[in-house]
């Protein structure tokens, strides 16, 4: 066919046209994904996530069960609910040295109790209206598990009661000689053991939380600081009890890691849809437990900047070997900032003279029962805090 | 020109182009389209994920290959690799570095001088590096892990591999800090195309290498970050600790962006690895068959390797 | 009675979901519920505000005059922090009251389960001079 001058043009005019639409039209989907009006924007047009964000308004992750399908709390229930949590605040908590109405200096659970409730922030004063952070399923509580998952957490659980057997928190009985057991799972609970620092549990060996993250509420709850830029989201997560930790979201196209690297935070990756940031995250480990789903956990986040003072977090859990399908919880966060809400370094690992304690300690109740000096540590509940057989 | 012509030439204009960006699609990065050399505002973009690449984690002064830990050779001034590094050969060794700082020397008063050189015999008992503690900054900057930036006009955040170690700098109304801080506390700004930063509240608990290099709570740094290329930042840091140097002192290098495609930041997750040799002596069953104290004391047995035993009969 | 049932599992849903999630280590492991301590006259040598777990060191006189040197461990430093405290608060030589209990292996450390200013007011709250934020929250 003969070629033209002007079917060149066209052809060279039209090209261009469309690379140019193209290319906006990718970098647009990429960067920031269209928009509502009034989304507060970053200088780069996406939906502005950034800020120091906690909350002080109380939800429970799931619904109790008077309320059935309903999310929304009536008048009269959110003022009964109100006036229950109130009712709570008001008691002494860690403060009280009773243990069942009687003196409880020198006790196991006295001691427990380790210092007092001013240490543990303030008590949440605000109640939500909604019932429940679960959303699906419909009844707002978290799916059944699956048969598998159920008998592994129920060997767990026997094994912790087996270590638990003959103290003052457990059932009656000799002391188990399933004591000498590893545990069956990897261990993150904890036990009635300190044989070594794999019998701690998570927060005793400072690994900080897994994700997703649910901030707590109030001074003790917890914040998260969220920065952001065109190509990632930067979270530090501040928890109580001096934990700190970063999790930081590539926004990007890239597949996942090979499946076997397994990350204690999992593999994040985020992509813009609208004004939302969904974060697929998989590659979890078996040092992960959230809400009983392990190595084979995925969570797909959902940030979303509904108003200048609220970033909802929306969660959806999924995994066959662990939940009979899959369940989706909303955080409402709160905007704060840095004078009303210091985001504060961790240092868990750092100042860990907990796990140095625990383990000396216990060697040496055992050097001391050897020697005829003291009980058995194994009689003793340093588990759940002392009970009261 | 015949409409039929015209017509003909603009939907194959629309149809190579739309094949030669869908295949295009599938060899692009995972990067939201090639990174802008510039943010909104025209300042650089630090974004990504950056790494140094020196030996000053090792030694910040200009060294030449030696054993991590060391006893004293046939020679006076040729030590020999020492436990507990004696097994890795090659790998229990300093490699040679250029040094990073500026006259390299670091003005340590006399005492810190004894101290650096005390700390030095005794770096694998001492350097928190080894707990895997923060590492502080100006170290972290230059270990040899990478550290991701992610740059808002508000805030720059660095995550570090190591440790998942963190700095908030601020631009903007920084609070104070009520307490040190291992990592420090960050306020910088620009000038120009340099961002400046000012780090202080360090308590004294970090140190600048594994040689010993240390300094006290009262540490002042400000650090210039001016890029040499898109993927290339001059990073140059003044150190002022009047209980421990006698000037305030400088050292520079270079950090440079990972260009992989796909890079992303891994953990370096330490803090499980370091149990055993902290607090394995306090197991009630020692892994390690023979442990004195909290001293690692192991029985060595020396094994020819398969390969060798054809020469060993 | 089955509506106050489910009322009560209701309240207890919510008093569950507020309590922190993560709770300090088994102090009981490491602290002996048989050797409580109670020091009268602890005089504040140091304050380490460190995560997780402040420490308070302290002279105590005891009863023979002698002075011993102790370790207190208390709670996390972060919360004290956002209620307004800085790491001037305590200063060295606050005279404070310790009730808790000795560690297992016999060392000058202790928990400090409930810690008091010599008239009883609870420390860190109320009058000032005990690190007290000057702006009340």
């Amino acid at each position: 066919m003969k070629i033209s001058a002007r079917f060149l043009l066209v052809f060279a005019l039209v090209a261009a046209a469309t690379i140019f639409a193209l290319i906006q039209g990718r970098t647009r989907a990429l960067r920031s994904g269209g928009g509502a009006e009034g989304q507060a924007r970053t200088a780069w047009g996406a939906p502005d996530l950034q800020g120091i964000w906690n909350t002080n308004t109380f939800v429970p992750l799931e619904r109790p069960t008077q309320y059935g399908t309903r999310g929304t709390m009536t008048e009269e229930e959110h003022a009964k609910a109100l006036a229950d949590l109130q009712d709570r605040n008001k008691r002494p908590g860690r403060d009280s040295r009773d243990i069942g109405g009687k003196p409880g200096q020198g006790t196991e659970k006295d001691v427990a109790r380790a210092y007092n409730e001013f240490w543990f922030g303030d008590k949440p004063t605000k109640l939500s209206y909604r019932t429940s952070m679960v959303t699906d399923p419909p009844d707002g509580r978290i799916p059944p598990l699956t048969p598998e998952a159920a008998k592994r957490i129920a060997d767990k659980r026997e094994f912790l009661a087996a270590l638990l057997q003959g103290t003052s928190g457990g059932r009656p009985g000799p002391i188990s000689p399933r004591r000498n057991d590893p545990s069956p799972d990897y261990n993150l609970d904890r036990i009635n053991r300190s044989d070594g620092p794999e019998d701690r549990g998570g927060p005793e060996r400072c690994f900080g939380d897994g994700v997703p993250v649910v901030l707590g509420t109030g001074t003790f709850g917890g914040v998260m600081q969220l920065v952001q830029s065109p190509d990632s989201v930067s979270i530090y997560y501040d928890v109580g009890q001096g934990s700190g930790y970063s999790w930081v979201i590539p926004i990007t196209n890239r597949p996942h890691l090979p499946a076997n690297v397994r990350l204690y935070r999992g593999d994040p990756v985020g992509r813009w849809e609208g004004d939302m940031l969904v974060v697929d995250v998989t590659n979890f480990s078996d040092e992960t437990n959230f809400h009983g789903s392990r190595e084979n956990l995925h969570v797909v986040l959902r940030l979303k900047r509904d108003n200048a003072n609220t970033l909802s977090v929306q969660f959806t859990a999924e995994d066959p070997t662990t939940w009979t399908k899959p369940w989706t919880a909303t955080q409402e966060l709160e905007k704060t900032d840095e004078k009303t809400t210091l985001v504060l370094e961790g240092g868990c690992h750092e100042g860990n003279y907990g796990l140095t304690g625990l383990l000396i300690n216990t060697r040496a109740a055992e050097k001391a029962f050897r020697e005829g000096k003291g009980p058995d540590p194994a009689t003793q509940d340093n588990a759940t805090g002392g009970g009261d057989n | 020109m015949e409409a039929r012509s015209f017509w003909r030439g603009a939907f194959l204009a629309i149809g190579v182009v739309a094949i030669a960006f869908a295949v295009s699609s599938t060899h692009m990065t995972g990067q939201s389209s090639a990174r802008d050399a510039r943010m909104p505002g025209g300042k650089p973009n630090l974004n990504g994920i950056w790494q140094a690449m020196n030996g000053a984690n090792w030694d910040l002064l200009a060294h030449t290959v030696r054993p991590a830990v060391s006893q004293p050779g046939v020679y006076a001034n040729h030590p020999v690799l020492a436990a507990p590094v004696l097994a890795l050969g090659s790998v229990g060794l300093v490699p040679a570095g250029a040094g990073v700082v500026e006259g390299n020397e670091i003005p340590y008063k006399p005492e810190a001088a004894a101290k650096k050189r005390d700390n030095a015999e005794h770096w694998l008992d001492r350097d928190p590096e080894v707990r895997c503690y923060m590492p502080g900054i100006p170290r972290a900057m230059y270990m040899p892990y990478p550290f991701q930036i992610t740059q808002s006009p508000t805030k720059i955040q660095m995550v570090f591999a190591y440790a998942n170690a963190s700095r908030t700098v601020f631009l903007e109304e920084a609070p104070k800090p009520p307490a040190d801080k291992w990592m420090g506390h960050s306020v910088g700004h620009w000038e120009d195309d340099t961002l400046v930063v000012h780090v202080t509240n360090f308590n004294d608990r970090t140190w600048l290498s594994r040689s010993g290099d240390f300094h006290s709570d009262a540490l002042d740094v400000v650090e210039r970050f001016t890029p040499i290329t898109p993927d290339a930042l001059r990073y140059e840091v003044t150190l002022t600790d009047p209980n421990v140097y006698t000037r305030p002192w400088k050292m520079s290098m270079v950090l440079y962006r990972q260009l992989e495609e796909n890079t992303t930041l891994m953990d370096f997750r330490c803090l499980e690895f370091v149990e055993e040799p902290f607090l394995g002596h306090l197991r009630k069953n020692q892994l390690v068959k023979h442990w004195e104290g909290d001293t690692i004391v192991l029985d060595v047995t020396r094994r020819i390797p398969e390969g060798d035993k054809k020469y060993e009969r | 009675m089955r509506r106050q049932l489910i009322a009560a599992a209701a309240a207890l849903a919510i008093t569950a979901g507020a309590a922190p999630v993560r709770a300090h280590h088994a102090f009981a492991a490491e602290f002996d519920a048989k050797q409580p301590v109670k020091f009268e006259k602890a005089v504040v040598t140091k304050m380490e505000w460190t995560n997780p777990h402040t420490w308070i060191h302290v002279d105590v006189t005891m009863p023979d005059g002698r002075k011993e040197a102790w370790a207190i461990e208390a709670g996390t430093p972060n919360v004290l922090f956002r209620r307004g405290f800085t790491k001037d608060a305590l200063l060295p030589g606050t005279a404070i009251v310790i009730d808790g209990y000795r560690a297992k292996d016999g060392s000058h450390r202790a928990n400090g389960r409930n810690l008091t200013l010599p008239n009883g007011q609870t420390l860190f709250l109320g009058s000032s001079g005990t690190g007290a934020p000057e702006e009340k929250r």
